[in-house]
């Protein structure tokens, strides 16, 4: 089941596209991750979805239509968007219960969801003596308000410390690991690989790829090595068929290869041809570089 | 009715814990009698009936009624302004609506809220006008209970024109601070600028009754005797609306107001 269709969604600023006749699907059961730049569109995709936001053009639909198309199918998802937003004077439990309220949640066990989050210790804190990583802990136990069956975060480790990010990451990947559909928009590349099953990448409101996480940002390895003469060196790479790209660097060359290869492949290689390599480092490619790239293409 | 117990389950979930509310509540609560306690120590003179006259019945309604009116509108407006700005300050109004709230249920939440508190208010009125009367009227008439009783209606839309008013604000001004400061110089400044300089001195006109903080504020005009309901010298407009005009007046503004708010929470992006 499509849990979201989005057909080309546009929405201006004035002169500005925020987001530009936007396709995107969103199936049961996979970890979405919208991944780009800060003000390339991502929160204000998410924001029309959850009707905060007028789009000029295009439309979307939940779960098929089978909730209808009124605000109420929201109650069916649990959403946390740019910044934790709670009442300041009230309690986490108090904030929960006006969440469960808005969604007709019965019986929900506060104490449960706050015990998830590593703040059940706190819930009769109220939220503004709450820090930046437990206000965010916080939504996100209210995204699980009512067992939603899809779940949006939008930057969820935004602000957050290195043990904050790590234990928001790993409280996403054991929601998903309960089948969860979740629709995510980063900007951390690291962050996407790490949680999402698929991505789509955006830049400028428009959409330059998407698909699975593996397909679109590919695992290769980047291997740098130098010799004593580079060009033969480069020659007797030239038609090595595990290696996808050369590219000369300063001290020597940059390889990009397979999955399943590395500095050890290379090595063995060279020294088979008779060429002795002053410069080895085996690296992963980094994600960053392969996003840049992505989205500078385009 | 079942939506009717929502919306306003909703709403007390939100407040109950609120101190703000809690204060402006409990301060309408004691200052309307306090002030009019403080009124029996005022020297008014035995030949002009002396305190007694403010207490007995009909005039306790008037009396009682023009402290209330600003009590109204300094408290029970602040309250009407807050409850709405302060759900875009602190971005619960959107929480809310991405949660699962329809944008004409977070309105109509409020409106029935508010509603409720307005009715409360005017009962409490009622209830201390009541007691003043019996207890300070020597012989009661049921006659004279019942002359001036037609304030308590006028009492209850004058609350809704003031927190009409203060939602819209709220709505407009999503600043709470804003919104607040807007309330008070409006219905202090701004409209009576407007009215005596502007519709009165330029167009000359009688309209400068009819501008809506005049008008709520005249459904409870302070009690001065009716023959003093004269023409300001040299015009012939009046000093107060005559109550069928205030009530009139008031309900159309009301009604512009609360539709003014809803038709910004609709439309405006959040």
């Amino acid at each position: 089941m499509k849990v979201l269709a989005i057909n080309n969604l546009t929405k201006r600023y004035g002169r500005i596209t925020a987001v530009n006749q936007l396709n995107l699907d969103v199936e049961q059961g996979q970890i979405m991750g919208i991944l780009g730049p800060n003000g390339s569109g991502k929160t204000t995709t998410l924001g029309i979805v959850l009707g905060i936001t007028r789009a000029d053009a295009g439309d979307f639909q939940w779960f098929e239509g089978q909730y209808g198309s009124g605000s109420s199918v929201l109650r069916q998802v649990g959403s946390l968007l740019e910044t934790p937003n709670f009442y300041p004077y009230m309690t986490a439990e108090q904030n929960l219960a006006v969440v469960a309220l808005i969604k007709r949640a019965k019986n929900v066990d506060y104490h449960h969801l706050l015990e998830i989050v590593n703040l059940a210790h706190r819930k009769d804190t109220p939220f503004s003596g709450y820090s930046l990583g437990m206000k965010q802990r916080l939504a996100i136990a209210a995204t699980m308000v009512g067992d939603p069956s899809v779940l949006i975060f939008d930057e969820p480790t935004n602000g957050l410390d290195p043990a904050g990010i790590a234990e928001v990451r790993e409280t996403i990947q054991n929601i998903a690991a309960q089948g969860k559909t979740i629709f995510m928009a980063s900007h951390i590349l690291d962050e996407v690989e790490k949680v999402c099953t698929h991505v789509a990448i955006i830049k400028n409101g428009d959409l330059l790829a998407t698909g699975e996480v593996g397909s679109i940002l590919s695992k290769d390895i980047t291997v740098e090595i130098a010799a004593k003469d580079n060009d033969i060196l480069r020659g007797l790479l030239a038609d090595v068929n595990y290696i996808s790209k050369i590219e000369n660097r300063q001290q020597g060359l940059s390889i990009s290869v397979k999955q399943g290869f590395g500095a050890y492949d290379l090595s063995q290689l060279a020294f088979e041809k008779g060429i002795i390599l002053t410069h080895l480092v085996e690296k992963k490619r980094s994600l960053e570089q392969e996003f840049l790239q992505i989205t500078s293409n385009n | 009715m079942s939506k009717l117990i929502f919306l306003l389950q909703l709403e007390w979930l939100k407040v109950k814990s609120y101190r703000a509310f809690i204060v402006l509540l409990g301060l309408y609560g004691l200052l309307l009698p306090a002030f009019m306690f403080s009124a029996k120590k005022m020297p008014i003179p035995k030949q002009l009936g002396g305190n007694e006259i403010l207490f007995m019945f009909p005039n306790v309604w008037l009396y009682l009624g023009y402290v209330g009116n600003w009590l109204v509108f300094f408290l029970l407006g602040f309250l009407a302004v807050q409850a709405i700005s302060n759900e875009t300050t602190n971005r619960t109004l959107r929480q809310n609506i991405i949660n699962g709230l329809s944008r004409t249920d977070f309105f109509l939440s409020k409106l029935s809220f508010l509603t409720l508190i307005n009715i409360a208010a005017t009962l409490y009125y009622i209830v201390w006008a009541l007691i003043f009367g019996f207890t300070n009227t020597e012989t009661v008439y049921i006659s004279k209970i019942y002359e001036n009783i037609d304030t308590s209606g006028r009492y209850f839309i004058m609350c809704m024109g003031y927190s009409s008013l203060g939602l819209f604000l709220g709505v407009l001004f999503s600043r709470s601070i804003l919104g607040l400061f807007v309330y008070f110089s409006y219905i202090m400044f701004i409209e009576k600028i407007i009215r005596y300089v502007l519709i009165r001195k330029v167009l000359g006109s009688k309209a400068m009754l009819f501008a809506p903080a005049n008008a709520f504020n005249d459904l409870v005009p302070p009690p001065v005797p009716k023959i003093l309901n004269q023409t300001i010298e040299g015009t012939d407009i009046r000093l107060f609306l005559y109550p069928t005009e205030a009530i009139i007046t008031s309900t159309i503004y009301i009604f512009i107001f609360l539709y003014g708010a809803y038709y910004l929470l609709k439309t405006r992006d959040l």
